[in-house]
């Protein structure tokens, strides 16, 4: 579903943010994107939802590159940013539309994915209301819906659980795993290594721009706890 | 009072920040910048000299010199008035940074203090681009004594006081009532529209010409005076060197100053809680949702964008309005027996297209469209729509809003009864000009992006895009002017002036759709 091949940025021409990253996801994959802060983290994420321009390497998804078709790319993805900044002068409800609207989704999955997802998250009462007058977590909230609406193939998500009440934190992970059962695959980054050890079927580690582990979880863990491996990787390397 | 002070230099370098920073950076401010600036700052001193040295030849053919002071005084102080209203929210009342500010070990009066010199400051670089040009030319004219001078420039200084007051409990009364309603910013532009069609259209019945225009002036002056005791007090300070005056209205618009900051003092904490607070609160049920294209979405989304800015559609529909205005009123008023001056419809017939072009110059959204993205611009990005339907949909915003300058240009050739040929030329003319400030403003917001902004008014009237796209625009409808002095007739300045835009358009557009796409993508 994903494949990251030699991929590098540096911004104007300092040192490289990420250096040379290859890594592979494959459809049901939950994988884990774990390192220190500045490690290179949203950079790469932000390349694979094609927010940013890059010029070393190339991203495929399904097959395709984000460089030469990133029309068919973002069609099959969906990007939830760490700080989910959503168009204030919109109500909830006017946003999840525009995002039907703009992925095609058909009246009926529309209004029933948006009813079931702002269900499962509380956020059904709020919705006629304007987002100028959301909290952080209920931003957050609405951002997760909108990109689940469109049934992803490929989820990326940027500290997903930050701002999250426990409950939603809780709903979002068994959306997650359901969502990998049906096909899809999950690309986040997070600082939370419980919830990563627990959930991720795969995780890569990034330090200053460099891929120092990659693989199946119980692969790269081994005996110890996805903490102790990665605070002794990050000391060490 | 040093906290006052750290607080004002950390707020106005913010905003001098969001002027001149240029994309995501802060820091870079190229020099071009600053030069901008300057030049800007130098045209609008200029442009204010030329109209008050203008004026005072006026004035001084029937001995009325004296009152071009307290006129122009009475000007910037409407100005001052009129766009101190919309600044009210966002700087003293729901700005972003309360939060932040009021958990700071700072007292509240302090707070408010910095809040009211940081207004303040604002309005007197303006004060300063009127009224040093008006006492340079009030001394080319009537070479009046140095106590002019030095009265002149110690009154500069409390001129915005009064009037910064009285914005101020105007501004305060709408943000408290629209902060009430749901739909908050479209009554305040409704407001605010019809404030300035008054303001517009009343002057257009007053039949005056010639010694009796200056009459009117002397007669409003007069009127002023009454309505504004300040004016007369600045008058017979500066103008006539009386020191009782000055004292009194140095006097008052301190006292008065002071008493509105203990006042705003006061509510600043509450105000600010109900409206942060008191938005509007539904209790949505699921139901059936319509479903539109790609382009509708984004057209629609772009749409409600700008009307929810009031800053955002007074700065670019106030051309609009000016000419819709301008046109109805064609058609009540006599212009011959108005202006006072034979075959003056022959000269309005001439120069009718550079009247349509100048407010179209004015009404460009995509000059800002690009910037106010801000943090939201990683929503575009990710979308599954192709750049170019981006630009497209923020460019039907822009023809929306200039839509009615065709309405106005067949209005115009009926009342001013124009041949098939000038009709067509006037037409021609508008669309191609509509097009152009839609295109042009796109690209130059693009290639001067400011996405760190922290007020829209910033983006809207005073960022590198917006300054170079409205004078550039107003540049490119003067050379009209110069066609029609260069070439024998005006229909054959206007047809060669109509193929140059049409093909510029042309060009424009295809710049857009390749630099501004690869542009767009490293944004």
């Amino acid at each position: 579903m994903l494949k990251i091949r030699n991929f590098s940025k540096s911004y104007k021409g300092d040192k490289k943010a990420v250096d040379q990253l290859n890594l592979e996801i494959a459809n049901g994959d939950i994988f884990g994107f774990i390192g220190h802060n500045g490690a290179g983290k949203t950079t790469t994420i932000r390349a694979i939802a094609g927010v940013m321009d890059f010029e070393e390497g190339d991203i495929f998804i399904n097959g395709v590159s984000i460089k030469k078709d990133p029309v068919a790319c973002k069609k099959i993805t969906a990007y939830i940013p760490d700080n989910p900044d959503l168009y204030e002068h919109l109500t909830g409800i006017s946003y999840l539309n525009f995002i039907g609207d703009i992925y095609e989704v058909n009246k009926f999955d529309r209004e029933t994915l948006i009813e079931k997802y702002s269900d499962a998250f509380e956020l059904t009462s709020n919705l006629g209301d304007s987002i100028a007058s959301y909290s952080h977590g209920m931003k957050q909230k609405l951002a997760i819906i909108a990109a689940l609406i469109h049934r992803p193939k490929l989820l990326i998500l940027d500290e997903p659980f930050v701002g999250l009440d426990p409950k939603a934190a809780h709903t979002l992970k068994s959306i997650m795993s359901d969502l990998c059962k049906s096909g899809s695959a999950i690309f986040f980054s997070t600082h939370v290594l419980e919830v990563a050890e627990k959930l991720c079927n795969r995780i890569a580690i990034i330090k200053n721009g460099k891929l120092i582990a990659y693989g199946p979880t119980k692969e790269v863990t081994g005996d110890h706890s996805l903490e102790d491996v990665f605070l002794d990787l990050i000391d060490k390397k | 009072m040093k906290k006052v002070l750290r607080l004002i230099s950390v707020q106005l370098g913010a905003i001098l920040g969001d002027m001149l920073s240029i994309g995501n950076n802060r820091k870079r401010k190229p020099k071009a910048i600053y030069f901008g600036v300057l030049l800007f700052v130098l045209g609008m001193g200029s442009i204010a000299f030329f109209y008050c040295f203008m004026l005072g030849k006026g004035l001084q053919m029937y001995n009325s010199i004296d009152i071009l002071p307290a006129m122009m005084m009475a000007v910037i102080s409407m100005i001052v008035l009129l766009t101190t209203v919309f600044k009210v929210k966002g700087t003293i009342f729901g700005f972003k940074d309360y939060d932040m500010v009021m958990s700071l070990p700072v007292k509240t009066g302090s707070i408010v203090a910095s809040r009211l010199i940081l207004l303040y400051s604002i309005n007197f670089l303006f004060v300063l681009m009127i009224m040093i040009p008006m006492m340079i030319a009030y001394g080319v004219l009537a070479n009046p004594g140095y106590l002019f001078y030095l009265y002149g420039l110690l009154t500069i200084w409390f001129i915005p006081l009064v009037p910064i007051i009285l914005a101020s409990v105007l501004g305060t009364g709408i943000t408290y009532i629209a902060s009430k309603f749901r739909h908050s910013n479209l009554a305040n532009i409704i407001v605010s529209v019809i404030l300035i069609l008054a303001i517009i259209v009343l002057p257009l019945f007053v039949k005056d010409t010639g010694e009796e225009i200056v009459n009117f002036s002397r007669a409003l002056t007069e009127q002023v005076n009454s309505i504004y005791p300040l004016a007369d007090m600045y008058t017979k300070a500066v103008v006539h060197n009386n020191s009782m005056a000055l004292v009194s209205f140095l006097g008052i618009s301190v006292v008065c100053f002071l008493l509105y900051s203990l006042l705003i003092g006061k509510v600043f904490k509450k105000m600010n809680t109900v409206i942060m607070t008191g938005r509007y609160r539904t209790n949505y049920k699921m139901g059936e949702l319509k479903q539109t294209t790609p382009f509708q979405a984004l057209y629609k989304k772009e749409l409600a964008r700008y009307f929810s800015s009031t800053i955002y559609v007074l700065n670019t529909g106030v051309g609009i309005i000016m000419l819709i205005a301008g046109a109805v009123a064609l058609l009540f008023v006599d212009l011959e027996q108005m202006l006072g001056v034979p075959q003056a419809l022959d000269m309005i017939r001439k120069v009718s297209p550079i009247f349509i072009s100048f407010c179209l110059a004015t009404s460009s959204t995509t000059m800002a469209s690009i910037s106010l993205e801000g943090k939201n611009l990683w929503v575009i990005k990710s979308l599954p729509v192709s750049t170019k339907v981006i630009f497209l949909s923020k460019m039907a915003v822009n023809f929306t809003i200039t839509a009615p300058s065709v309405i106005a240009a067949v209005l115009i050739s009926i009342v001013l009864e124009l041949s098939m040929i000038q009709t067509l030329l006037l037409l021609g003319i508008t669309i191609g000009f509509s097009f152009f400030v839609a295109v042009f403003g796109m690209l130059v917001n693009l290639k001067l992006p400011n996405f760190n902004w922290t007020t829209e008014t910033v983006v809207v009237k005073q960022s590198a895009s917006s300054v170079v796209t409205i004078f550039s625009g107003i540049g490119i409808a003067a050379l009209q002017y110069l066609m029609l002095l260069i070439l024998p007739s005006f229909e054959l300045a206007y047809l060669i002036y109509g193929i140059l835009l049409i093909l510029t358009d042309i060009a424009l557009y295809k710049i857009l759709i390749t630099w501004g796409n690869k542009r767009f993508v490293a944004l």
